[in-house]
């Protein structure tokens, strides 16, 4: 299975496409997503542990969909970068390490959504709930933790 | 410039973090991390001054900075380590001077803003537009730091970096 997905024509030409439109630029645009994905996200979070509180939380909810759309880039990023090395990727635990690392991450994103869609809308300088903060600290430590488990694919 | 590169790789922190093998994927790591931080916060300011989450107000938004301020700190430090252990990599890479020249339109760019522009902004309530000036600024700045971003991350395909 891995070795067919391997195989076919859009992963052969993702890995040995000499040209610069191939696997560097899907490269890139993975970490364009990765900037927007979890830049966005960290803005959300540091925003309920009690930064910027001017910033009202409710006015940050047009990131929520901002987040998809970088999220839905990677996705389809993720699969071609997968492909071009499925044999070896599928072998890696770091890696399953990273998806389900990225699976939790998303959990606590659609929480945060909740918790602010659910907000007084004119509570702008009020405090983060116990609840928000608890869930801004796992949502920061999840991202970095994709990141790092990320980047080691390259190394283990 | 190429003395100046050997004389780099023979001292001793070159060769500390060359020899060190943990320390490179731990750089890059948190150079990912910063990444994300300058491109969260300052693509959100970014945006306000162009015109977008109006309900928010330029100097409450400007509250972010400090994240991104700790974002640049960090990716300049490890920058730094990346540089200092392997010159010879970056020295001769177009990529590497173009990222560089977008990280110097990233600052001058920013530069006016704090000098001319930012104080016509600055009290910009929520709901009020912002001057044109403005949107260019938060134009320039989007592009630049993606810029950076991209240049950086094409290093080992358009040069030989890794």
């Amino acid at each position: 299975m891995m070795a067919w997905l391997e195989g076919t024509a859009l992963a052969t030409w993702v890995r040995e496409s000499p040209s610069l439109w191939a696997y560097p630029t899907i490269l890139t645009l993975h970490t364009v997503g990765l900037g927007i994905v979890v830049g966005a996200s960290a803005v959300v979070d540091f925003r309920l542990l009690g930064y910027a509180r001017r910033v009202r939380l409710v006015d940050l909810s047009p990131l929520f969909a901002l987040m998809a759309w970088a999220f839905l880039l990677n996705a389809a990023t993720g699969m071609l970068l997968f492909m071009a090395d499925a044999t070896t990727k599928s072998r890696q635990p770091v890696f399953y390490i990273k998806l389900s690392l990225i699976f939790i991450a998303l959990l606590c994103t659609f929480g945060t959504r909740r918790i602010i869609r659910a907000g007084n809308p004119d509570s702008g300088a009020g405090a983060a709930s116990p609840n928000g903060a608890r869930l801004a600290v796992a949502s920061l430590l999840l991202w970095a933790g994709a990141i790092t488990a990320g980047r080691l694919m390259a190394y283990l | 410039m190429d003395t100046f590169i050997t004389w780099l790789q023979a001292t001793r922190l070159s060769q500390a973090i060359v020899y060190n093998t943990w320390v490179w994927p731990a750089c890059e790591t948190l150079h990912f991390i910063g990444l994300a931080l300058i491109i969260g916060s300052v693509g959100f300011f970014d945006l306000r001054l162009i015109g977008f989450f109006r309900r928010v107000s330029v100097s409450a938004a400007r509250e972010l900075m400090p994240i991104a301020i700790a974002g640049f700190a960090l990716n300049l430090s490890t920058g730094l380590v990346f540089l200092i252990g392997h010159p010879e990599q970056y020295a001769h890479n177009i990529a590497f001077w173009y990222k560089v020249g977008s990280l110097a339109l990233a600052g001058l760019n920013a530069a006016i803003f704090e000098m001319w522009v930012g104080a016509r902004t600055v009290h910009l309530a929520a709901g009020d537009d912002t001057p044109l000036s403005a949107k260019a600024i938060g134009v320039v700045s989007i592009v630049a730091w993606f810029s950076v971003l991209v240049w950086g991350r094409m290093l080992p395909f358009i040069g030989n970096a890794f």
